[in-house]
């Protein structure tokens, strides 16, 4: 076999020469964009193809890091260090994660400051929309890239197992952070409560006294923000995205449990549906036959 | 606007001078959770009667002999057990029944599974309920007997009765929610936004665990936070440890709600609130209420968070029964059962009320049936007995 020829064999070269044909397609699939778009005048569906293209362009910077020698190295030799591949395709990441940090430290700064007693309309949600934003912006695409092959079904349905339990977790975080906040506004008040007797001189001895009035309008926070739309969106939002997890991971389960030699949910419950239904015919057939005899 | 500044050292001080304290209260403490506990529920004796599936059906004979001569069934709701009913000696409404010569028989639903969750409120209806009181009445030979239900078993009660009003002599509803288009109760704003449809086709039965918190959430500050603080504080007091972890063993003892219960429980009250308007169909027959003519004693709590007196008050309007009665209690939902102070007056008042009556049968055959465990059979309605005269009344106790 000539040197040449075992360099054509070396996976290296092969995943040199698969990257380089998806590249020469995703550019020539990009060149066809401009044209594409020509017919669609709307506004709404420029901003459609604009987002479209930038995949391509996504995928160019991912193969380059990929196609790095020290990126190939690193994945065919094993690696000691970081690879610059995994930096590159991190920095997005990073950049939304820093502003992310951002808004968290200018919302612990704020903590006690913003909050109203006894409204919620003043919540501050955009800590949690940029979570969500960044999760779906630079790491739910990853987690829903179509897959291809005889297992894409297993794959996907992994993925989309993976993205809705972290859809699942901002959810529940927001949700929690809700259920913090009449803490945060209780506190508050029976702090302010306790500085204004302290300055008078008129701290009671009794620390309960002050126990029971923060009990008392931690409830009453409670109860404003539990009749609220926000509290009843946030809460809506996290049954939502906990059914969609449950539903997914489900479907995963189904899958792995068809490798045994086990019943599946859906066969337990189709079995339990005909039981259910033979049972409710047998009953009413023994009334039947009761009031006959 | 400045931060507002916590006298710390004020109180650190404090803690210090009760440190003394704190160590006796610890001590206190170790001795009882250590030591024996009574810590048992349902002790009251009873025997098991009926079965079919899940369901159980125990039977309560007072000692003393019985007074009444129509004997009376509990219907719990499907959440939570039957056993609060029956908490503890000294607080417990089947014992308060027994001493006023009331034989009583409770349902116990048991713990649905998988295999439930296609249950309808038909099926436990015009299925379960139909054939216990079936049951009942064959053992005892009489045509009607007296129903009692609590929450949604009440609700349960309303429509046995509305769609077999031959079978029920006396009605007595307990914190039991018929009107469900209000915005005073947290269950009822949130139930109104919910996707049920969704939730059981991804969970099936609705599991315990998320009914419990979803209860809890209700009122954090209460039963979250206080609830422990005030248990932490009396944890040197074994009677009140005991009572304390009854009633956790009660609250947490949650069995799942079958998922098609709880789908047309949700979209047909509280999402349509059916039920009040007569719309409401089980097994494809209309519920309506005023084919409730028999007398109708109705039971709610002032400072009922779960179900609102709102949720209440209107079925006595609605029945077609001349003789109804609206008892609002100075309690919350639980209070109703295990509150010493209303326990009292709860059983004894139920077991006048039934007593006056309690007349005795007319025309019905004296023909005896052995005790069957098993599905028990339909018996032709007898003769209905006419309406005692008109009585409506609104009491406040």
């Amino acid at each position: 076999m000539s040197e040449n020829q075992n360099e054509k064999l070396y996976p290296e070269s092969l995943m040199s020469f698969w990257m380089k044909s998806a590249t020469d397609f995703w550019k020539s699939t990009d060149r066809m964009w401009p044209d594409a778009t020509e017919p669609f005048q709307s506004e709404g569906l420029k901003k459609q193809f604009q987002k479209l293209e930038s995949a391509p362009k996504m995928w160019q910077s991912f193969i380059s890091a990929f196609s790095a020698p020290e990126s190939m190295n690193a994945v065919f030799k094993g690696v000691d260090i970081l690879p610059e591949v995994v930096l590159q395709t991190l920095q997005s990441g990073w950049g939304g994660y820093s502003d992310l940090q951002k808004k968290w430290l200018e919302k612990a700064s704020r903590m006690g400051k913003q909050s109203e007693a006894y409204k919620f309309e003043d919540i501050d949600k955009d800590l949690f929309k940029a979570f969500a934003e960044v999760y779906e912006k630079e790491f739910s695409q990853f987690l829903n890239v179509p897959q291809v092959g005889l297992t894409r079904f297993y794959q996907e349905r992994m993925g989309q197992t993976l993205d809705r339990l972290n859809l699942f977790e901002i959810a529940l975080s927001e949700f929690m952070n809700l259920l913090y906040l009449p803490v945060e506004k209780s506190t508050k008040a029976i702090s302010e409560t306790l500085e204004e007797v302290t300055k008078r001189g008129e701290l009671s001895e009794n620390f309960e006294e002050y126990y029971r009035e923060w009990v008392k309008i931690l409830e009453g926070h409670y109860m404003v923000l539990f009749k609220s739309t926000e509290y009843i969106q946030v809460l809506n939002n996290v049954l939502d995205a906990g059914e969609n997890y449950f539903s997914a991971r489900n479907h995963l389960i189904e899958d792995i449990l068809q490798l045994f030699p086990v019943a599946t949910n859906k066969d337990l419950d189709e079995l339990c549906k005909e039981i259910y239904l033979l049972k409710k015919e047998v009953k009413k057939l023994s009334k039947k036959v009761a009031g006959l005899k | 606007m400045s931060e507002p500044k916590i006298p710390v050292d004020l109180i650190m001080k404090k803690l210090a001078e009760d440190s003394e304290e704190v160590l006796k209260t610890v001590q206190k403490a170790s001795d009882v959770l250590l030591g024996p506990l009574d810590t048992a529920i349902s002790t009251t004796p009873c025997d098991i009667v009926y079965e079919e599936d899940r369901i159980k059906v125990k039977h309560y004979k007072p000692k003393a002999g019985v007074k009444l001569k129509t004997p009376l069934l509990l219907v719990y709701a499907l959440i939570n057990r039957e056993t609060m009913l029956d908490l503890q000696p000294g607080r417990s409404a089947i014992q308060n029944f027994l001493d006023e010569g009331v034989e009583v028989y409770m349902i116990d639903w048991g713990y649905p599974t998988r295999k439930d969750k296609y249950l309808t409120i038909d099926d436990h209806v015009n299925g379960y309920m139909d054939n216990v009181i079936d049951f009942i009445r064959e053992r005892h030979n009489i045509s009607k007997i007296n129903l009692m239900g609590i929450c949604m078993g009440g609700t349960f009660s309303v429509m046995y009765a509305a769609l077999h009003p031959e079978k029920i002599k006396n009605l007595i509803t307990t914190v039991t929610p018929t009107y469900f288009d209000i915005d005073t109760g947290l269950l009822h704003i949130w139930m109104k936004t919910i996707d049920v449809d969704r939730m059981i086709d991804t969970l099936g039965n609705v599991p315990a665990d998320m009914m419990n918190l979803g209860f809890l959430i209700l009122n954090p500050a209460r039963l979250m936070i206080d609830k422990y603080v005030g248990f932490l504080k009396n944890i040197g007091n074994k009677n009140f440890v005991e009572n304390f972890i009854r009633m956790e063993k009660w609250i947490f003892d949650s069995p799942d709600v079958p998922g098609e219960t709880f789908r047309q429980f949700i979209t047909d009250l509280y999402k349509k609130n059916l039920l009040i308007q007569s719309k409401m169909e089980l097994g494809g027959r209309r519920i309506d209420l005023k084919k409730i003519t028999m007398p109708l004693l109705n039971f709610y709590g002032k400072y009922d968070h779960l179900v609102p007196p709102e949720a209440c008050e209107r079925l006595t309007e609605a029945v077609g029964s001349n003789d109804t009665q609206d008892l609002c209690l100075d309690t919350g939902h639980i209070g109703i059962y295990v509150s010493s102070k209303v326990q009292k007056e709860f059983a004894p008042r139920i077991a006048k009320w039934l007593k006056e009556r309690d007349k005795p049968e007319k025309g019905h055959s004296s023909r005896k049936k052995p005790v069957a465990k098993a599905t028990a059979t339909a018996k032709k309605p007898s003769a209905r007995t006419s309406s005692p005269k008109k009585e409506k009344k609104k009491t406040a106790a």
